[in-house]
């Protein structure tokens, strides 16, 4: 390799390293892509939001330790006629830190996943409809909180036909059903 | 040959701007890009806000003292952690002309904050805070921020997040030890 395109290259990976440090880090959320449900009309099916938490900080839980503090929420408008229900939250972390004392929190940190159920009416329109919703957070990191934030999220809800339903071989004229 | 002089001469000069915007941002949390020079030195902007009790409080009317400007929220851990710290210091060195002012971020409602304050038996006024305030002071983005004001009025230090009690105290020293002009 000729001296010029080695310099070129560790100028390039220098470039890199720089605006790598220059971005810093924030202490955001952010919502990986979350996979479309599919559900049959007249059935349900889980919704994944998988969410990160960017290094060094840690957000409440959804049910932080103490009152004043702000839990993380996820607040989803599903599209009409579409039911988004039992949205559960992981547990939080128990976090110790220098300043708390015996004090812990109640925290998520690094990938955390909220789940819920779609539930699709029987009698609901066929085809891809866009749901959106917010995640609400308050941030730390080890010595210094940021202000409440919130960050959008959207997804695909895909609404099929059922499946027909299965002939079953027992009727109520059966000579064993009573 | 002349080309690739300047090509590689133009990659140094961004790499080294970078390095030295990296450099810049280690010294603020979170990766802010603010300066602290945009109030270090400089005379302490004023404001008239709202007490706990509904009287307003005028920043300049402390002239003469030194004050702790102290940012906080209920929602920050590490505030409620130095607020017991600030109490004693009030108590400690009041005499000695030292005004811890806190300012409450809180957006929500204010009998929260009047709820903590008396909880912890703050003994201090606390103010509820405004953005345009917090603009003045370059922005409030991270919590707690605290400067440390000298007797004159001027800004001599902006810490952000918690430094540890160690650290208020000697800011506090400093500040208490300057004279006020005539």
């Amino acid at each position: 390799m000729k001296l010029s395109s080695r310099i070129y290259i560790s100028v390039a990976l220098l470039f890199c390293a720089a605006t790598a440090l220059a971005q810093g880090s924030s202490p955001a959320i952010t919502v990986l892509p979350i996979q479309t449900p599919v559900v049959a009309r007249g059935h349900k099916a889980p919704l994944h939001i998988s969410l990160q938490v960017n290094k060094g900080f840690h957000v409440n839980s959804n049910k932080p330790n103490d009152e004043l503090l702000m839990p993380t929420v996820v607040h989803l408008s599903p599209p009409e006629g579409i039911m988004i229900m039992n949205i559960q939250y992981p547990d939080g972390e128990q976090l110790a830190l220098p300043f708390m004392g015996n004090d812990k929190l109640s925290v998520y940190s690094g990938n955390f996943a909220v789940n819920a159920e779609v539930r699709v009416p029987a009698k609901a329109a066929l085809g891809t409809f866009r749901a959106h919703g917010e995640v609400k957070y308050q941030a730390c990191d080890n010595r210094q909180c940021f202000p409440p934030k919130s960050v959008p999220l959207e997804f695909d809800v895909k609404v099929v036909k059922a499946a027909a339903k299965r002939k079953s071989t027992y009727t109520a004229s059966s000579p064993h059903i009573r | 040959m002349k080309r690739k002089v300047i090509i590689f001469a133009v990659m140094v000069v961004v790499v080294a701007g970078l390095l030295i915007m990296a450099k810049f941002r280690e010294n603020l949390p979170g990766g802010g890009a603010r300066s602290v020079a945009a109030t270090k030195g400089r005379n302490a902007p004023d404001f008239v806000l709202t007490d706990l009790q509904g009287n307003n409080v005028k920043l300049s009317d402390l002239r003469g003292k030194a004050v702790v400007l102290n940012f906080w929220a209920t929602w920050c851990p590490p505030c409620k952690q130095e607020i017991p710290w600030f109490v004693d210091i009030q108590k400690r060195y009041g005499s000695q002309g030292l005004q811890v002012v806190g300012v409450s971020m809180d957006d929500g409602d204010q009998k929260d904050v009047a709820r903590f304050a008396a909880e912890n038996s703050i003994n201090y006024p606390i103010l509820l805070g405004k953005e345009k305030v917090a603009e003045q002071y370059g922005g409030i983005d991270y919590l707690p921020t605290t400067f440390y004001i000298d007797r004159n009025g001027v800004v001599m230090d902006r810490v952000f997040g918690q430094p540890g009690r160690d650290e208020i105290e000697q800011n506090v020293k400093r500040a208490i030890a300057t004279r006020p002009r005539s």
